[in-house]
């Protein structure tokens, strides 16, 4: 089998909002190739996490290595190539169209104007993304879930080796999500690093690869023996109050409500 | 489709025959179209001297100059409501028009320094004055950067008044004619003097334009995609800055132009300033000259042009606040 290869990892990293830690000393190792799925409760860091890796937050003195590059030396231009970045909000004020707004991906690329290739590599993310009927409406004039899809679709024109999504399920409906996880599954197969914040642990345990899970401050990953659905991580995550639902060979949880 | 297809044909050949026609629009009866027009390229006769000479010293700079100076407020404009992400920002809320008051008051007081100069320099410094207030860490947030622009306009609004109580009546008169904005004195000086920052100020914009839209999309995602916000946002702030300021140095205070022009070519083209950056130069240039010919022709004196732009400005500016919801939250 030879080494594992990493396309992220990081060592201790503390992050803070002025007084309040909300990363401390946290270690993490992200397989390349991988659908990566991070739960943990709101407000645990999940979102911190991501941005910093996304380069928005400043990483302070932690070490990142990306595909063995060090972070830090890695220019704004290089680590676009290298990482995509979908966050949770994206507030339009501008009526652009959605082509324009995929166009947007390639500034990494684009020294001033983008040209004919990057309209054509534009076109193929609208394709994959499955939206290409959008194309000319206005972005404003869209529905939040399909907003999403053009927002993923500029991170595919960005064409990076890793894409970290900040609850990209949010908005969408049953039959986007579907088409979004098959995506996703897909892009693994391309060489691509997923990492993805998911508020749905059933959605996270069928479709992913990984499964990590932020828990006091810090980032866990669970082994791949390990049966997730019986070994009380979830309730750790969570709460105790968790009730078990048969799926085909698996189990589902669902929130007890009594 | 088509209709936009011919809005674009129109708006770009609109230019041309407004400036020539503009020519021939003023107080003196010399001057008359058409046969003045002919007359331009005849060298026959010498009783034309005079209706040639106020053509070509007096109103073709004049013409050219306001076109200049709409150009300018028009593409500043719409850059910074691209860059900070809000339609209703322009130069002068960043604290351009009253720096640039003062110091023409300044120099029109004390004759230290050339007045255009002088409104040009502080017109620029309180623009950055702004910029350096507002910033915090990494990001300019949309609140602190109003908040800096009416603290800076508040400062030297401040420094006007005492400036203007301390002047001899005779200044006085000129501090307040300047602060209206009017075009009538205009000259070829004037116009050489101003053109060069206006159009580095313009080529700047235009050159790095496809910039707009990403830096539009918010800071975060900008920075992801390849493109540094801080430093293509103070890029667009310089070059918006030169061009408006060298604007407002030179044609006093024009109100909410550069605020009302660019939205009106968003809702032409769309916000795509690939094109958008085009249309406002074009737009923006002719309107202006539209404007000024109105303001020099409907009455028996001329109205400063400032008035006109505000008047018209305020219910376009009150339309678009109330349309757009625009948040100030970002």
């Amino acid at each position: 089998m030879g080494q594992i290869n990493y396309a992220i990892r990081v060592k201790s990293l503390t992050f803070g909002y002025s007084e309040k830690t909300v990363l401390d000393n946290l270690e993490i190792n992200i397989e390349a190739n991988k659908l990566n799925f991070i739960l943990g409760r709101n407000g645990s860091g999940k979102s911190t996490f991501l941005k910093i890796i996304a380069g928005v937050l400043p990483a302070q003195n932690a070490s990142i290595q990306i595909f063995g590059n060090d972070f830090k030396t890695t220019s704004i231009t290089e680590r676009a190539k290298l990482i995509g970045y979908l966050g949770q909000h994206h507030k339009a004020v501008f009526p652009f169209g959605v082509e324009d707004v995929v166009l947007t991906g390639r500034a990494g690329y684009v020294k001033l104007m983008p040209g004919k290739l990057d309209k054509t590599i534009a076109q193929e993310a609208l394709v994959k993304a499955g939206i290409l009927h959008l194309k000319d409406k206005n972005y404003m004039e869209l529905s939040g879930g399909e907003q999403q899809l053009v927002m993923i679709a500029r991170v595919l024109a960005q064409q990076p080796k890793i894409i970290l999504l900040d609850e990209p399920t949010t908005h969408l409906d049953f039959c986007h999500l579907t088409n979004l996880m098959k995506l996703l599954r897909n892009l693994t197969k391309e060489g691509i690093t997923i990492v993805a914040v998911i508020h749905d642990p059933n959605l996270a345990l069928l479709m992913g690869d990984e499964f990590l899970y932020m828990n006091n401050k810090k980032l866990f990953k669970t082994e791949k023996s390990e049966n997730i659905w019986e070994t009380g991580v979830l309730e750790s995550i969570y709460s105790d109050n968790l009730e078990r639902v048969p799926y085909k060979d698996k189990m589902l949880v669902m929130p007890a409500l009594n | 489709m088509n209709l936009t297809k011919i809005t674009k044909i129109v708006l770009y050949c609109l230019p041309l025959p407004v400036i020539i026609i503009s020519m021939f629009i003023g107080p003196s009866n010399m001057v008359r179209f058409p046969e003045s027009f002919f007359q331009l390229f005849s060298t026959h006769s010498d009783a034309n001297q005079l209706a040639k000479s106020i053509i070509l010293d007096v109103r073709l700079p004049r013409v050219l100059l306001t076109f200049f100076v709409g150009a300018a407020l028009s593409v500043s404009g719409g850059a910074l409501q691209s860059v900070f992400r809000n339609p209703l920002v322009s130069p002068y809320i960043l604290g351009l028009s009253s720096g640039a008051a003062f110091g023409a008051a300044f120099a029109i007081a004390t004759s230290l320094l050339p007045m255009q100069l002088s409104a040009f320099i502080f017109g620029f410094a309180s623009v950055g004055l702004c910029y350096l207030i507002a910033s915090q860490k990494r990001q300019i947030s949309m609140v602190s950067l109003i908040l800096a622009g009416i603290i800076v306009n508040g400062i030297f609004t401040a420094l006007l008044t005492i400036t203007q109580y301390l002047a001899d009546p005779f200044k006085l008169q000129s501090i307040v004619y300047w602060t209206m904005g009017n075009l009538h004195n205009s000259n070829w000086t004037k116009f050489l003097s101003s053109v060069i920052p206006i159009s580095i100020g313009i080529l700047v914009i235009i050159v790095f334009r496809w910039r707009l839209n990403v830096l539009s999309l918010g800071d975060d995602e900008a920075r992801t995609s390849g493109i540094n916000p801080t430093r293509n946002k103070l890029i667009f702030v310089l070059a918006a800055t030169l061009a408006s300021s060298a604007a407002v140095a030179v044609a006093g205070i024009i109100g909410l132009y550069g605020l009302i022009i660019p939205h009106i070519v968003r809702m032409l083209n769309g916000p795509d300033n690939r094109t958008a950056v085009f249309q406002n130069i074009f737009f923006g240039g002719t309107f202006l000259v539209l404007i000024d010919d109105f303001s020099r022709s409907v009455w028996d004196f001329e109205i400063p042009i400032g008035v006109f732009t505000m008047l018209i400005g305020a219910p376009v500016f009150i339309y678009i606040m109330r349309k757009s919801n625009v948040g100030w939250d970002r």
